[in-house]
This record gives C-alpha cells, structure tokens and sequence, in this order.
C-alpha cells in the first residue's frame, strides 16, 4: 500500500483522534478538522488525497464543505461518512462528485480499503493530468 | 356507539317527520277537502233533483186536480139545473165523466140550493138518499166560493176519497163528485227517490193525505215545522234528509218530498272509496318511499360517517408512523455516532495488541476475543440502526422495485422474536424465483405485517402461521396469510375489513388494521380476500398485478 495523506473532518475530537492513530499505525498521513472551514483552510496549503468527510457537523455542512472543496481542489478525492442512512444526501453526494458514502458504524479494514480506492482514483488522475502537461510542456519549444 | 347510534335514529326519524308534513299532510288535507267536496256536491245534486221532481209531480196533480175542477164546473155551466134533476142525465153523465175521468169519479151528487140532494149516481145510493146538507161546511163553502175540494178521507169501501164539489155561476145547486185519489199514489210513487225516501201530501193540519210511502202515519217533528215554512225556492237540510215542500191547489194541501240524503250516498259512496284508496295507495307508497329513503340516507350518511372517522383515523396513523420514523431516524443518528466510536476504539486496540509481547501480556487471548465481541455487537447495534433508519425512509410513498419473497422475509424479522417467545411456528413457503413488481414497498409491508400480526394473535402460543407465495395462473403475485387459530364467524366474514370492526378487546384493536390493509391493497391495484380454511384457521389472500414500468435494473 502506497502511503498518501488523508484529512479527517468530523466535529468528536475522539473520533478524529482514534481514526487517525488507527491509520497511521497502517503507514497513512492522517490530518484532522473539527469542521468545514477548518478544513478547506488545511486544503490550502497541504497535500491532502483524500478527504473522510462527516455529512452532519455544525457550522457549514458536509455537503457545503463538499462543494467547496471541489471548487478549491478538484483532484482531491472526498469520501462522504454519515450516521444517517438518509440515501438522498448520499446521492447528493455522489452528484457533487464524492468518491463515495459509507454510513457508521464503520469498521478500520473496510473505510482503510475506501480510502486506498479513493486514493488510486486520485493517483490516476493526477498520473494522467501529469502526463498531459508532459506532453504540452514537451511539444511546446523552448 | 351508543350516542351515535341515537344520533342516527334521531336524523332518520327527522327525516321521517319531514317527509310526511312534505308528502302525506297534502295528500290527507286533498283527500279531506275531496271529500267534503263530493259531500257537498251529492247534497246540491240531490236538492236539485228534488226541486225538479217536486217541481213536476206539483204540475201533475195540480192538473189532475184541476181536471176534475173544470171537469165538473164545465159540466155545470153547460147544462142547465133541470138537466141534473133528471136521474137519467146525471147517469149518462156519471158514465160518460166515468169512461173519461179513468175511473176516478166514484160518484156523483146534486144538491139544491138548498141543501136537499136532488140526484145521486154511484154505490152509496141508499145511503145518500134525501140527505140534506145545508149545514154542512164544505156545502156553505162551495155556494161562497164556488169550488170546494175536501180533505182525503176513507170512504165506505176502505178506498182513499176527496170531493169536488162546485156550484153553478147563478149557485142554483151544487154538483158534487167523490174522487177516488189513489191515483194521486200512483203519481207520487214515482216521485220517490230512493229506498229510503218518502213522497207525500198532508194537510195544513198535518194529516196524511196519502199514505206515507215508508208507511208511516204520523209526522215526525221536523216535519210538523215545514207545514209552517213555506218557501217554494228553499229546501230544508237535515242531517239525514233534504226536504222539499210545494202547496197544491189553493193551498190546501201540501206535498211533501223527503229525500234521504244516505240513499243517494251510493254515488258518492264509490267515489268517496275510489279517493280513499288512491289516497291509501299514495300514502302507503310515500310512506315506505319515505321510510326506505330516510333509512337508506341514515346509513349512507353514517358509512360516510365511518369512512371519514376511518380515514383520518388512517391519516392520523399514517403522521403517527412519520413521526414514529423520524424519531427512529433521530436516535438511530445519535446512536450511530458512539457505536462508531466504540467500534473504532476497539479498532485501535486490536491494531496495538499485535505489537505487546505475547509473553508480557497475561490474557493477550481474552483480549482479542472481547475485542472481536464487541466488534460483534457493535454490527449487531448497527444492523439496528440501520433498520430504524431503513423503517423512517420508508414512510414516504413511492413505487419501487420490491422483490415480495425479500419483502416478506423482511416483515417476518420483525415479529420472529416474537412468534418464538409464544412457540408459534411460523412456515415460510415462499415459491423462487417471483418476478419484482414496482409497487409500493412499505405500505405492503404494512399489510404482510398487519396480517402476521392478527394470524399470531389468533394461533395463539404453540400455534402455526404459515405464510406462502406464488405466481399466478394469470400472473399475478399471490400471498397467502395462513393460520390454525379458530378462524373467523360466517357473520364475520363480510365486514371483517370494514372500518373499526374488530373481535379484539377494546383496548387490544382499533379495528383499523385489515381497513387499511384493504385499502392499500386496493391502492395498490391488488385484491385482498379471506376465507376460513376447511382444516380450521383463517386464510388471508393477497394477489397483486406484477408491474415492471419504471427503473430497470
């Protein structure tokens, strides 16, 4: 497993903290928001893969915090974690372009498992876009 | 129920009472005005046709009375006094006035001046003979005013007399006939209008002059009165009778008709009979009119009453699910979160424990194993979750793919606890393989559930339920509710899915449960029916169409 950087935004402190102990005991660079804003704050300036994103939080929702974060870092993959089994925010989601939703409660291997499709989603992507800006660089003369 | 029933029986019997002040007071006020009018109208007819009899039999002995007058005054104005002392004269006469008089002249007499009679014809002659009559009044009478006409009187042979007596203009004697009036009878039988009625001539002293057709011989006192009312236009009325009087001649006698106004009823009897049996006929069918529309509007009005108490009792359920599944929804979302957060902490430690010295760590084996049991639970809890908030989702309508065998299964996990702790046997024969249809998911599940539930209740502990799918001859999806309870009653079997109908205990069963089913499935485009197993127990059916509009998968 490639070790990439995930950012955990959920308001329980406890959560965050015993996710992300959990996830770097398996190799993964685990950042932490207690919500929306703080979050996209974080986007800013590090190099964030995924996002594990809880939909019910204070402040800006997740879904709020989803669009914003698609405007502000497209390639960031955003997985939707929510404790309600409401499928229509799930679907609003998806539409918005997460990854994907997994409801609580969720258990380490499969949110890990998640997380690493997300991540080799992301990795593709960004594998392709680097690609093509080769191949512009190449072809553009000098 | 009780209040209500009352309430009921209350508008039935206004409407009752409306109908007959709108339908069978007009009709009993006409029959009573027809009545009176056709009373009234027998009664004029009756006066007139008095009037024109008495009218008539007037004129007719009027003239015969005044034939005999000028009959015996032209006799004596023709021929001179000797003429009439001449015995055989007076017979040729008597013959001659016999043949044409019809028989009426019983005799003949003629009187001087005098009062000495002079010439008799007819059967009395030996008694008559040299009579003088000089005192007499009647003779005192006929030599002042010329003419005299006597009272009726039964003569010698038992036959009904008057006499005519009149005088010459210089009254040198006096020719005096004895007229036999039993024709009058003749005259005044055909004069009697009914069985009952009477036709008659009296005097001003109120003797009969003719027999009483009815064969009475005296007056009664209402007819003592009419000698004195005199009034030839009027008729009197009694209760029972019409009379009609007319003086004869010069006043002397008096006819009089009496018409028994029950003879002439006959006419009006029918008539009367004919307007009270249209009348009975048009009450009698206004009545059960009245009747079968005032129940009939009673009971719509009280199946409208239940069906609106039903429904909003079925709305006031349906918000009560909401509310129950919003609730559900809330806790199972607040719950979620520190299963969560147990389920993840227990991650953790299972993530650590394989770093700790297997050797250092005492009960390294205990540890794993809670760990895995609470990880266990956990599922177990969220499965919970999950279902509560699957059950909240649920309560929104929609269409959608449902796979009955899965729906089924699902609705039974909700009642197998139960059904164990009672040791029911629950069977499921669920045929493979069944087409989904696109129909509403929850509320079927309510229906499977409402009808387990009341199977359950009826078996009792120990018993069975067995529930069964199957497609068809016709392709539609039957579901088959089955138990070995003791069935439901015939009476039963008709309203059992009528609304607040339930054999439960009051405070066990609203009596909605198989009325919303009903109407679900009804909804739904299914039928729903029950019917009471040859082995004992009730057998709820369900068919319903398989449709495949909609999302295909």
């Amino acid at each position: 497993m490639r070790e990439f950087n995930v950012l955990v935004v959920d308001d329980e402190d406890e959560f965050r903290d015993v996710i992300a102990k959990s996830l770097e005991k398996r190799g993964l660079c685990v950042e932490g928001a207690e919500n929306g804003l703080k979050a996209l704050e974080i986007l800013e300036h590090s190099r964030t893969d995924v996002v594990l994103l809880d939909i019910k939080m204070p402040g800006i929702d997740g879904i709020e915090t989803l669009r914003r974060i698609r405007s502000l870092k497209p390639l960031v993959e955003v997985i939707l974690l929510t404790g309600h089994a409401s499928v229509d925010s799930g679907i609003e989601g998806m539409k918005l372009g997460a990854f994907d939703y997994l409801m609580k409660p969720i258990e380490l291997d499969p949110l890990l498992e998640k997380l690493s499709d997300a991540y080799e989603k992301k990795r593709l992507q960004q594998e392709k876009i680097e690609a093509a800006l080769m191949k512009k660089h190449m072809s553009m003369p000098i | 129920m009780e209040r209500k029933k009352k309430y009921y029986s209350a508008i039935t019997k206004r409407l009752l009472i409306a109908f007959f002040c709108l339908s069978i007071l007009p009709i009993l006020i006409f029959a009573w005005i027809m009545k009176d009018t056709v009373e009234e109208t027998n009664i004029i007819k009756l006066r007139e046709l008095a009037t024109s009899t008495i009218e008539h039999r007037t004129e007719v002995i009027s003239i015969f009375l005044n034939d005999k007058i000028s009959l015996l005054s032209m006799m004596v104005s023709f021929y001179p006094r000797e003429f009439f002392l001449v015995q055989q004269n007076l017979d040729n006469l008597y013959l001659a006035m016999g043949s044409r008089g019809g028989g009426d002249i019983v005799d003949l007499q003629v009187i001087d001046a005098a009062g000495v009679q002079h010439g008799y014809v007819g059967p009395y002659r030996a008694i008559v003979k040299d009579k003088k009559y000089s005192e007499a009044p009647w003779f005192q009478e006929t030599l002042i005013s010329g003419v005299h006409v006597s009272d009726v009187f039964t003569g010698f042979r038992n036959v009904p007399h008057f006499v005519v007596a009149v005088t010459n203009s210089l009254k040198s004697f006096v020719l005096r006939a004895t007229i036999n009036s039993s024709s009058f009878n003749s005259l005044l039988h055909s004069a009697q209008l009914g069985p009952h009625s009477d036709a008659f001539i009296i005097n001003r002293a109120g003797n009969f002059q003719t027999p009483s057709l009815l064969s009475r011989t005296e007056l009664d006192e209402n007819e003592k009165k009419l000698i004195s009312f005199d009034n030839k236009s009027q008729a009197v009325i009694t209760d029972t009778d019409i009379y009609k009087t007319r003086w004869i001649g010069n006043g002397q006698w008096l006819l009089v008709l009496k018409a028994n106004l029950a003879d002439s009823m006959d006419f009006y009897l029918t008539l009367r009979n004919r307007v009270f049996i249209i009348v009975g006929t048009i009450i009698l069918l206004s009545l059960s009119a009245a009747v079968t529309i005032s129940l009939a509007l009673a009971r719509n009005l009280e199946r409208a009453d239940k069906e609106h108490a039903a429904n909003s009792m079925q709305f006031a359920h349906v918000e009560k699910m909401a509310t129950i599944g919003r609730l559900a929804a809330g806790i199972a979302h607040e719950i979620n979160n520190p299963l969560q957060m147990i389920t993840s902490q227990a991650g953790w430690i299972s993530e650590l424990l394989p770093d700790e010295d297997p050797a250092a760590v005492k009960n390294l084996a205990e540890y794993k194993s809670s760990i895995e049991k609470i990880r266990h639970h956990v599922k177990r809890a969220g499965t919970i979750t999950h279902r509560l908030l699957g059950f909240s989702k649920k309560m929104t309508a929609q269409q959608d793919r449902v796979h009955i065998n899965e729906l089924i299964a699902e609705t039974l996990s909700f009642v197998e606890r139960e059904a164990e702790n009672n040791s029911i046997a629950i069977i499921k024969n669920f045929s493979p393989d069944l087409p989904a249809t696109m129909t509403d998911g929850p509320q079927l599940q309510q229906v499977f559930l409402n009808l387990i539930n009341n199977a359950l209740d009826a078996v009792g502990p120990k018993g069975m339920v067995e529930i069964s799918t199957s497609l068809s001859a016709d392709g539609r999806l039957v579901v088959e509710c089955a138990d070995n309870g003791p069935g439901i009653k015939p009476e039963n079997l008709e309203q059992i899915f009528d609304p607040f109908f339930t054999t439960k205990d009051p405070d066990k069963g609203t009596g909605l449960g198989l009325y919303i089913s009903y109407d679900i499935v009804k909804k739904l485009s299914g039928i729903i029916s029950v019917e009471n197993r040859t082995g004992g127990g009730a057998l709820f059916r369900v068919i319903l169409p398989i449709k495949s509009y909609g999302k295909q998968e």
